[in-house]
């Protein structure tokens, strides 16, 4: 039996689980996650809800988890070099959960060094012998004693739950040695059991071993509540492949079927490449196992390659390759110099700014040290614009109109992160996450609450292209040409650009110039527009003092957010969806010129160490065309040198969205990038569908 | 001033790398099967079924703002800025400032060409150019002149000189099945170009319909009115015969 042959069948799995969650499940707008369903017959009976079905504090999180982890269905695949799947979303389990907003899920990344020096067993110790420390007293004031020992008994319990869980997965794989005839299989299952029995309390001290280590954390962190974030993978894994290499135990190909089983298992975000803190390069063997690891993956997969100045160019060209060969939205490009240099303004230096590597959907992190809610907290300013247009009875007031209502939003939008920082530590403790940062458990502080070592909260604004085209086409119609009058437009955007006044005003603010077609009003607006979220964000902290960070950003939010705005004076109707990210809207220039588009988003970065991505769908027509690899490179190469920060994008071959938008059933493996994530497209809802491909449709033409 | 009909950022087909295309208006051909029938006329035209506008004074200045807005692609890419039409050489005096600018600029400069122009011209305009995309459409003079309203006799004799000048050029064949794309046209192109010595590239630009619709935006009569663009076999062969 032959890696390929087990490859397959894994993957053929892979895709029978995502069709039996589309049909279980529904339509869900985000990521595929690695998450299988549970059995059927399976209920959790978590121990601690209120009458509302509600639970908070360290104790009820720690206790519903154990009780979880300790009933988790198990999953054994004898054919996988890891053991377990994750089934539940605690987080999910309580009432009215949702994704971003104050108070729900934190976004930011582990170390997950700490847990591979100490193991399991380690870092129960670590937890026990802080609490002994807290105990004792005269470390903190004795409220924060009393919760500094409560988050460490919840941090107890969540260990012992997750020791629970692996050491059952172990006797699993263990008992399915006795039914399994295949004797490769048989081999493998064998080794898994042993690996998970070690893994209860020790240390991982081969690749594979350190494969599953981080496959079971990142199981148990999703389990409590979904988290994501990976790590710089290559330089986690290369010490301990180096030596097994060395000592003769794996072959490479040993080594890229580990890293394929755990890109199956979850399609956490991972980085490869880019400098090390000291600015060397950091690509070595292991990245482009890694890289070949996902191109056989041939699935949802979230791996951002560091495009910088000293990298092994070959790291690059192999990674857009695998982009344009495979269709699947990966890998990313992220763009080091603009991110290094723009988090430094923050006060940081160059070594730290290295260090902080893109694993999230947009967005960036120090693993291990940073609390950020990243991609959590949005400014819709299309809303912002909507308010401040309502107020305005002339031009000349628009615009101070929106800048006293952008610095309104942004105010209560501090408070809101500061009432996070406040009050998360008793909501939802992180306590999966406390144990791979550097402070939480040292200090007895929830990494929500004082645990971590740097604290960057950072705010995006959302609906960009809708307010610079918005403005842009005002400024333009109204001022310069003269073809409407102020009124005008604001009696027709109220109407919602009904009757056939309506119409005409429409049309006329519809074709004015828009942001990306270059030299236009509109793009001068969306240069403006930044130069106002950084004048109140960029610098600034919150009233409690946390340093803000902006951004421009999304993320599934589009539809959601444009629901809640009526019509805009660039043409949009009422209730239709924002704008994506720091991209143009679609028709931007007729010839929908990829330069103009890299060179006005390149235009808009904030540039504070977080990104503003470029989210690019091409067809297959790009990907197919001669010398498209150079081409695509050059084109990236030319957006970071002038600032841009992040680059998804998803090659599409436009008649198979067409057809997979009839029946998504046909296509259950196809999938497209929808923001900064990749997604299978039949698990989006029709809506968001609906929005893919008509983006595509008008790209096409 | 001069008039151009439009400005396409970000084009990978018209020379290396990332470029600009500056599209300038008036031909001294008509070929049948033109894409850019509404390019032919020298003055600016109005679309009848839309509210279209072919062509726009531009300056050198304005021209060049454009043009520069991807100089950091030109850059990555070896790309550069193309000037095509219509023919550009039918605005002489406004190409030679808009490639000297270029130049001036750093700017990678390709033009692409029918030939059909006095070779004093092409004279002035090698020392400012980088690469020639030269069309050649039929080896045969008489068909020539039937498919374009001009003989080939001026065309060959440029490309002879421009090799002669040691112009980098690249040969391109606007091929259109039946017409142009016979085993001997296609042969007689290729031996033709073997007697060339800085021909860098033998390129294949084939048929399609899109000059159809823009005939009827315009008011303009088609001239070839076939619809069916050429099939993959079509491609094969003149790949091909058209090889080394
Ligand atoms: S040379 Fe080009 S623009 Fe001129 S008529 Fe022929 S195809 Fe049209």
């Amino acid at each position: 039996m032959s890696y390929a042959e087990q490859m397959a069948r894994l993957t053929a799995r892979k895709i029978e689980q995502t069709r039996a969650k589309q049909d279980r499940l529904g339509a869900r707008d985000e990521d595929d996650y690695g998450l299988v369903l549970p059995p059927e017959s399976f209920t959790a009976d978590l121990p601690v809800r209120d009458a509302t079905g509600q639970f908070s504090g360290p104790r009820a999180w720690a206790a519903n988890f154990r009780w979880l982890m300790e009933h988790h269905p198990l999953y054994i695949d004898p054919d996988d070099a890891l053991a377990g799947r994750w089934m539940f979303m605690l987080s999910r389990m309580r009432l009215g959960y949702q994704l971003s907003r104050s108070g729900k899920d934190a976004h930011f990344a582990p170390d997950y060094q700490i847990g591979l020096d100490l193991g399991w067993g380690g870092l129960l110790e670590k937890v026990r012998a802080a609490r002994l420390k807290f105990r004792a007293g005269g470390v903190l004031a004795a409220e924060d004693a009393a919760y500094a020992i409560e988050l460490m008994d919840a941090e107890e319990q969540a260990i012992l739950g997750v020791q629970a869980w692996i050491r059952r997965l172990g006797e699993a794989a263990a008992d399915r040695t006795m039914t399994e005839e295949d004797p490769v299989r048989r081999a493998n299952l064998a080794e898994m059991a042993r690996i998970c029995l070690k893994l209860v309390d020790q240390p991982p001290e081969t690749l594979r071993e350190v494969v599953q280590w981080i496959a079971i954390f990142n199981m148990a962190s999703r389990t409590y509540n979904r988290d994501g974030a990976g790590g710089q993978l290559d330089e986690l894994l290369r010490p301990y492949y180096e030596r097994d290499l060395a000592a003769g135990r794996i072959t490479d190909a040993d080594a890229e079927f580990y890293c394929f089983c755990l890109l199956l298992n979850d399609p956490h975000y991972y980085q490869i490449g880019g400098p090390a803190a000291d600015g060397t390069d950091q690509t070595s063997r292991m990245s482009f196992i890694i890289l070949e690891a996902a191109n056989k993956l041939k699935s949802s997969c979230n791996l951002t390659i560091r495009v910088w100045d000293g990298m092994d160019r070959a790291l690059y060209r192999r990674g857009v390759e695998i982009l344009l060969a495979n269709r699947l939205g990966f890998p990313r490009f992220s763009g080091d110099k603009a991110l290094v240099e723009g988090f430094m303004k923050n006060g940081y230096s160059a070594e730290l700014a290295r260090r902080r590597i893109a694993v999230g959907c947009n967005w960036m992190s120090l693993p291990g040290l940073e609390y950020t809610l990243n991609d959590v907290v949005k400014i819709n300013i299309a809303k912002v614009f909507e308010v401040a247009f309502a107020e305005s009875n002339s031009w000349e007031e628009l615009e101070a109109n929106y800048r006293k209502h952008f610095a309104a939003a942004v105010k209560v939008t501090a408070e809101g992160i500061d009432f996070h920082l406040d009050h998360q530590y008793l909501n939802e403790p992180e306590l999966m996450l406390n144990l791979l940062s550097h402070g939480p458990i040292e200090k007895g502080k929830d990494v929500s609450h004082g645990g971590a070592m740097y604290y960057n909260m950072a705010i995006d604004g959302a609906g960009l292209a809708v307010v610079a085209d918005s403005f842009g086409a005002l400024e333009q119609r109204v001022m310069d040409e003269k073809a409407l009058a102020f009124d005008e437009v604001k009696a027709a955007v109220a109407a919602n650009f009904e009757g056939e006044e309506g119409a005409r005003v429409r049309a006329l603010l519809d074709s004015a110039g828009r942001y990306g077609a270059g030299g236009t009003r509109a793009d001068a607006w969306a240069v403006k527009l930044t130069e106002i979220l950084n004048g109140e964000i960029a610098g600034h902290t919150t009233p409690h003092g946390f340093k803000l960070i902006p951004g421009w950003f999304t993320w599934a939010d589009t539809i959601r957010f444009g629901k809640s705005v009526g019509a805009t004076p660039n043409g949009r109707k009422a209730g239709e969806p924002i704008s994506h990210g720091a991209n143009p809207l679609p028709g931007f220039r007729k010839d929908g010129a990829l330069t103009a588009m890299a060179t006005a988003i390149a235009s808009v970065q904030p540039g504070y160490g977080n990104t503003a991505p470029w989210q690019l769908e091409v067809d297959i027509g790009l990907a197919d065309d001669e010398g498209a690899v150079d081409k695509l490179m050059a084109l990236m190469d030319g957006h970071f040198a002038l600032g841009g920060t992040l680059v998804n994008i998803n090659v599409v071959d436009a008649d198979k969205i067409l057809a997979a938008h009839k029946d998504p059933s046909k296509y259950p493996d196809l999938v497209v990038r929808v923001t900064g994530f990749t997604a299978y497209f039949n698990s989006l809802s029709p809506t968001f569908r609906e929005l893919v491909v008509k983006r595509l449709i008008r790209e096409a033409v | 001033m001069g008039i151009v009909f439009d400005i396409k950022r970000g084009g990978v087909k018209d020379g290396p790398g990332i470029r600009t295309s500056v599209f300038l208006k008036g031909c001294p051909l008509r070929c049948i099967w033109c894409h850019n029938p509404e390019s032919q006329a020298p003055e600016i035209q109005w679309a009848v079924t839309t509210d279209e506008v072919c062509g726009r004074e531009m300056s050198v200045e304005e021209v060049m703002a454009e043009v520069l807005r991807d100089a950091v692609f030109y850059r990555t890419s070896g790309g550069g800025v193309t000037f095509t039409g219509g023919e550009p050489m039918f605005q002489f005096e406004f190409l030679k400032a808009l490639c000297a600018a270029a130049r001036a600029a750093g700017v990678h400069v390709a033009v692409d060409t029918s030939g059909q122009a006095p070779w004093e011209q092409f004279a002035e305009l090698v020392p400012l150019v980088d690469l020639f995309l030269y069309d050649l459409k039929c080896m045969d003079s008489e068909r020539h002149a039937r498919f374009t309203g001009v003989s080939n006799d001026l065309i060959l004799e440029n490309l002879r000189r421009l090799d002669a000048a040691g112009a980098k050029f690249w040969i391109r064949c606007p091929l259109v099945p039946g017409l142009n794309d016979s085993d001997s046209d296609l042969a007689a192109i290729r031996a033709f170009a073997d007697t060339l010595h800085h021909m860098e590239k033998l390129e294949i630009c084939p048929y399609h319909p899109l000059g159809l619709e823009k005939c009827t935006k315009f008011g303009l009569a088609p001239r070839y009115a076939e619809k069916a663009q050429p099939t993959t076999a079509d491609l094969t062969r003149w790949r091909s015969a058209l090889a080394k």
